[in-house]
């Protein structure tokens, strides 16, 4: 009884050229929750799929219950009782629910599927964990991204689990949705389930963890228990060094002020924008907060000419201006960075010289459409070095770059371009605790060289410290705008939760 | 005869020489590592190889080849539609430097450079089948398709009547034997036969089951339907899978077919087709070699050598002008 | 492989209703209606066009038509729904047949182990295929190329470049021709019991609940636990079998082998599949929609004929109707997105 559920000792795990893993060790209780925290490349996923069984791991012992044991195979983890509640989606869109939790375990009789007790007991596993947002049959492609995290979480539970791992699993998720999380997290610890939660959000680990273990570059560096350390501290172990976390924007520069760059005038979609106005002023960040869902990508999307608009102007220096297709907006000076940088925002087989010049190619081909290479590569020379973009060369693969330094090449590759209005959506997303401030201070140095900046955030510090101005939408809708001397936590959620206007 | 390691190690250079002075009986060489170095080599580019058609063409090439004791190589694209692929087989046969060249173009223009570099590398080339638009080629031993069609509307018009509707399934709208079996056919009714009626004329590539459905979407579609024409081995089974598979009355619907195979043998045994026309394929493949060999002696020839055709039905398949140029 | 629908979902609002699921059914079902209305309007527009189309022999003469194709199609959709595709079909359907022509003319084995060996023939071939895939981890489409041209020279290599007649064994015409049930071809018969026994398979049985798994999200089935690469090969295999079927039927059909024979109809097989609504990036496709689209290729054609439309336009109708077929499909996903 007095043994923890699962001990991991001196575990080890290299890759060619990268010791992933250097001797960890950590332990989870029945019914605790431990935090693991670290850096992107600290070893917390690769940590994880060695527990999962993806990994086989070079050194070290994994105990469960007190006894060691081999894991050899997903399959294995699962049956040992070993669950994990992915970041990534890892369900079948193409499937129904409860042919999702099921997935490989498949009621059958004669041989054939019996879809009827499938569905029959999803729904009562559904309903033992009080989920009632969706039903067994319903197709997963056709659920929010909450709620296919709520099937993730289904599927793991329905197995006999002894210990969850769950990797970001609030990283897509609302305030209420991240609730009900909790909810189901505490349910879980109640029942004598362990549970590993690997997270990049400090302020969550206050309120679930109990304890909290930090990696960094793949080796252990300590563990605590919550109620006797601050964020400060559990940040410090994670970077190794001091992060002021309670800055504040840069005043901008006052002869600025009048001089309107970018102006929206009654901009709406069919779907979800509605009469949407604002005023972008040069060397301003503005930042627009609100729920998951409130139009905010939706917006971007719009004034950049993916999406279609029923109405509204947009008005770029004074011009009023028809933008129907991106290029029209890259034409115009507007660049937009995806919050989906590796779907859509790079090409991450290919060099950052290829990456950075992606949008301005035309301007490196002679008249017959062939390359001149020098001029090329000198711009991207001076953008590696003036973002301080850490890469061994401008020729090295995008891919093998940490996610800030990926960011940094693509905000690279819209500077290069000549954009003097950005748009940033959620700059910061998946990019870790230092490479964060890095990434700040680039933007606040763009917007002192007369960049402007929209930047769309879900992460309420992030959006207080930079934006100049904050405009809040709720349901398609702007619901408020404060100035960054107004501006606190409580009164942007209070705007951002008036959906019923 | 005999080229020493001499020659070999003279390289490319001694072998042109040795055929620009090919005038001088016999002197051949074979540059091309075919294995045998002392015999005369010929290089045959044919059209296919996988019907049976020309499979004995193949025959009558090496029989013949056997009793002149030279090496002859047969080859031909996976299909009749494979031009480009074609010219490359005759590009290497022209780096090989064979002694000749036996050629059936597939396409009478595309062929035309390549002609020329034979012509620059003293390859003398003689054709078969279908000819290349060069003026290089001395000798072509060839079928009068035309001929050959107008042949088979007369049977045709014989079998009905001399009137009637008439269809006729096609193997290709492109290839000169696919076009001329057909407009020799079309010609003669339009100019013999004005009560013959031809309905409809369809594609099946010389896909057997391709053009069975065609078939029996005509026989369908024209319920007076009296004959159907079927221009190669493959359309003419198809015409036969068709009646067939429908079950009409053994004979009623007159068929002819072209060349031969042993499921339209079969079929002209049977009465289910009234007949077919064939040509002389293992002759045409004899007829090509010794016009090769003439090309390498030097002598004088016709440019044209007309290979025979002739029509067969039940009665005629077995005597002994038809039986052996049929093959099974 | 692993495919990310989270952005598009992640931006939906919070409050929106989500379709229940016989929404989401009616709207799979969509590609298959449409497919349906088009074959209806096909053969309203064929019969006002040309007596001659709506009789019970023409239509019989479709289904004939349809059986070779039809077959192929069945199982080349279970590889398309795991996001595969499979080239070598055509080919290796001449293959099955001329190895069940050596089996039955050359050595005069018994009927049942001529058939079965055709159609173990295919099954190996799928199992190659399948394993090249799985366990050498090539693309479907290049390890099923290299086997499409494999299997080319090898029915040539076997036949010895000439057709093999099936004229002196007995019964062999029937297993395409007789009519168990009168006036019903055989080969149409094998066409629907193939067609159910592809339906059964796919949407009852694990096999085809992990065949659209892995066409969904190939990663997350196999990090479920699920041994992909097992049911990876099993799923070629299968459709292996269904090419060694067709090409039973083709062989019993023409009463020969012909070597030659085959190149082009993995494409139309593959046509098939798509104007029935499965959809070439996997998770997502039916049976029924394949065997309508396998009947509209052959509707099409056969009223183009029988319309005495030239062959070349014939081509480029088929044509049109593929680029319609599939437009539709992308435009209903556009929607839904």
């Amino acid at each position: 009884m007095n043994a923890p559920l699962l001990k991991v000792e001196g575990v080890s795990k290299s890759f060619p050229g990268v010791k992933a893993l250097d001797d960890v060790h950590f332990d989870v209780s029945r019914g605790e929750v431990l935090a693991l925290v670290g850096e992107n490349g600290a070893g917390k996923s690769s940590l994880m799929k060695i527990l999962s069984g993806i990994y086989v791991k070079d050194a070290g012992t994994i105990y469960l219950e007190g006894e060691p044991v081999e894991i050899t195979g997903p399959r294995h983890a699962q049956d040992l009782g070993i669950i994990i509640v992915h970041q990534e989606m890892n369900l079948m869109p193409h499937l129904t629910v409860a042919q999702n939790i099921f997935i490989g375990r498949e009621p059958r009789v004669l041989g054939f599927l019996d879809e009827r007790r499938l569905n029959r007991d999803t729904a009562v596993l559904l309903a033992r964990l009080g989920i009632s947002e969706f039903r067994p049959t319903d197709l997963v492609e056709n659920l929010t991204v909450a709620k296919q995290q709520m099937v993730e979480i289904a599927k793991a539970l329905s197995f006999d689990a002894k210990v969850v791992i769950m990797d970001e699993p609030t990283s897509a998720l609302t305030q209420t949705e991240t609730d009900t999380l909790f909810r189901l997290i505490s349910e879980l610890k109640a029942s004598g389930i362990g549970i590993i939660y690997i997270s990049h959000r400090m302020e969550e680990l206050s309120r679930i963890a109990d304890r909290i273990t930090v990696l960094r570059d793949g080796k252990y560096i300590g563990t605590r228990e919550r109620t006797a350390v601050t964020q400060h501290e559990i940040i410090k172990m994670m970077v190794g060094r001091e992060i002021n976390e309670n800055a504040r924007p840069a005043t901008m520069r006052a002869d600025n002020v009048d001089d309107v760059v970018l102006r929206v005038e009654g901009l709406s979609t069919k779907k979800l924008l509605r009469d949407v106005s604002f005023e972008l002023r040069r060397g301003e960040i503005l930042g627009f907060s609100g729920l998951m869902g409130a139009g905010r990508t939706e917006l971007a999307r719009a004034i950049i000419g993916a999406d279609r608009t029923t109405a509204g102007k947009i008005f770029v220096n004074g011009v009023e201006t028809t933008i129907s297709q991106p290029a029209h907006a890259v034409a115009k000076g507007i660049g937009y960075l995806s919050e989906d940088r590796k779907q859509l925002g790079l090409l991450l087989d290919r060099d950052v010289n290829t990456n950075i010049l992606l949008s301005s190619l035309g301007r490196y081909a002679n008249f017959l459409g062939f390359m001149k290479t020098g001029p090329g590569k000198g711009t991207s020379r001076k953008y590696v070095e003036s973002l301080r973009i850490k890469t061994p060369s401008i020729f090295a693969t995008t891919k093998n770059l940490s996610g800030g330094n990926q960011q940094k090449v693509v905000i690279a590759k819209w500077l290069a371009r000549d954009c003097d209005i950005l748009i940033f959506d959620e700059p910061t997303r998946g990019i870790d605790v230092g490479a964060k401030e890095e990434i700040y201070r680039l933007l606040n140095e763009l917007v002192e060289r007369g960049k402007s900046i929209i930047m769309i955030s879900s992460e309420l510090p992030e959006v207080l410290r930079l934006s100049h101005r904050i405009i809040v939408m709720a349901n398609g809708r702007i619901t408020g705008e404060l100035t960054s001397n107004e501006a606190e936590q409580e009164k942007i959620m209070d705007y951002a939760t008036r959906i019923s206007q | 005869m005999k080229f020493g390691k001499k020659a070999l190690a003279a390289g490319i250079m001694a072998s042109a020489l040795a055929l620009s002075a090919c005038g001088d009986s016999g002197s051949s060489t074979d540059a091309g590592g075919s294995g045998d170095s002392d015999k005369v080599y010929i290089a045959m580019i044919s059209k296919g190889f996988q019907h049976q058609f020309w499979q004995a063409v193949k025959q009558g090439a090496e029989e013949k080849a056997a009793e002149l004791g030279v090496e002859v190589t047969f080859e031909g694209p996976a299909s009749e539609t494979e031009v480009d692929g074609q010219l490359q087989m005759l590009q290497a046969a022209i780096d090989k430097k064979p002694d000749a060249i036996a050629y059936a173009a597939l396409d009478p223009q595309a062929c035309i450079p390549l002609l020329e570099q034979a012509e620059a590398a003293k390859i003398p080339v003689v054709q078969f089948d279908a000819g290349c638009d060069s003026e290089y080629p001395v000798n072509l031993a060839q079928t009068n398709s035309l001929d050959a069609g107008a042949l088979a509307a007369d049977h045709m018009a014989e079998l009905i009547g001399g009137k009637g509707e008439v269809g006729i399934v096609g193997h290709s709208q492109i290839n000169s034997t696919g076009v001329e079996r057909r407009d020799g056919f079309v010609n003669r009714m339009k100019e013999e036969y004005p009560d013959v009626k031809i309905v409809d004329i369809q594609y099946g590539d010389g896909d057997h089951l391709k053009s069975a459905d065609i078939a029996k979407a005509m026989i369908q579609a024209n319920p007076n339907l009296k004959g159907l024409y079927g221009t190669n081995e493959g359309s003419a089974i198809g015409v036969v899978n068709a009646v067939n598979e429908l079950g009409l009355e053994k004979g009623k619907l007159k068929i002819i077919g072209f060349d031969s195979g042993k499921a339209q043998t079969d079929a002209i045994r049977d009465g289910v087709m009234a007949g077919a026309i064939t040509q002389d394929p293992i002759g045409m493949g004899a007829a090509t070699v010794e016009a090769a060999m003439k090309a390498i002696n030097g002598e004088e020839q016709e440019k044209l050598t007309g290979t025979p055709f002739y029509f067969y039905n039940a009665e005629n398949i077995d005597d002994p002008e038809i039986a052996p140029v049929l093959y099974e | 492989m692993s495919k990310t629908t989270t952005t598009t979902a992640a931006e939906k609002p919070v409050g929106e209703v989500t379709g229940p699921s016989r929404g989401s059914f009616l709207r799979d079902r969509l590609q298959q209606s449409l497919a349906f209305g088009t074959l209806i309007v096909l053969l309203i527009f064929f019969s006002l066009a040309s007596s001659n189309f709506l009789s019970w022999s023409n239509i019989s003469g479709i289904l004939l038509a349809t059986a070779v194709i039809g077959i192929l199609a069945f199982g080349t959709t279970l590889v398309i729904v795991t996001a595969g595709i499979d080239l070598s079909i055509g080919t290796g359907m001449t293959l099955c047949a001329v190895v069940t022509g050596v089996l039955l003319v050359n050595w005069e084995l018994p009927l049942l182990v001529g058939v079965l060996g055709g159609i173990a023939t295919g099954a190996l071939m799928g199992f190659i295929n399948g394993f090249n895939v799985s366990v050498f981890k090539l693309p479907p489409f290049i390890a099923t190329l290299a086997m499409m041209m494999i299997a080319q020279g090898l029915a040539l290599v076997v036949s010895g470049v000439r057709p093999i007649y099936f004229s002196g064994v007995d019964g062999f015409k029937e297993i395409a021709l007789g009519a168990i049930i009168p006036g019903l071809p055989n080969a149409v018969l094998i066409l629907f019991l193939t067609g159910i026994a592809a339906f059964l398979l796919l949407s009852k049985t694990l096999l085809g609940r992990y065949t659209f798994a892995i066409g969904s999200n190939e990663e997350a089935t196999k990090i479920s636990g699920v041994n992909t690469g097992k049911w990876k090969i099993l799923i070629y295999t299968v459709a292996g079998i269904f090419t060694g079927i067709a090409g039973v039927v083709i062989a019993a059909r023409l009463d020969s082998a012909q070597p030659q024979l085959g190149v082009g109809y993995e494409l139309q097989a593959i046509a098939a599949v798509i104007i029935g609504g499965t959809s070439l990036m996997g998770g997502r496709g039916s049976i029924l929609g394949t065997l309508i689209g396998a009947l509209i290729m052959s509707v099409l054609i056969n009223g183009l004929r029988i319309m005495s439309v030239q062959t070349e336009w014939q081509n480029v109708v088929v044509g049109v109707v593929i680029l319609v077929a599939v437009f539709t499909d992308s435009l209903r996903r556009r929607r839904e997105a």
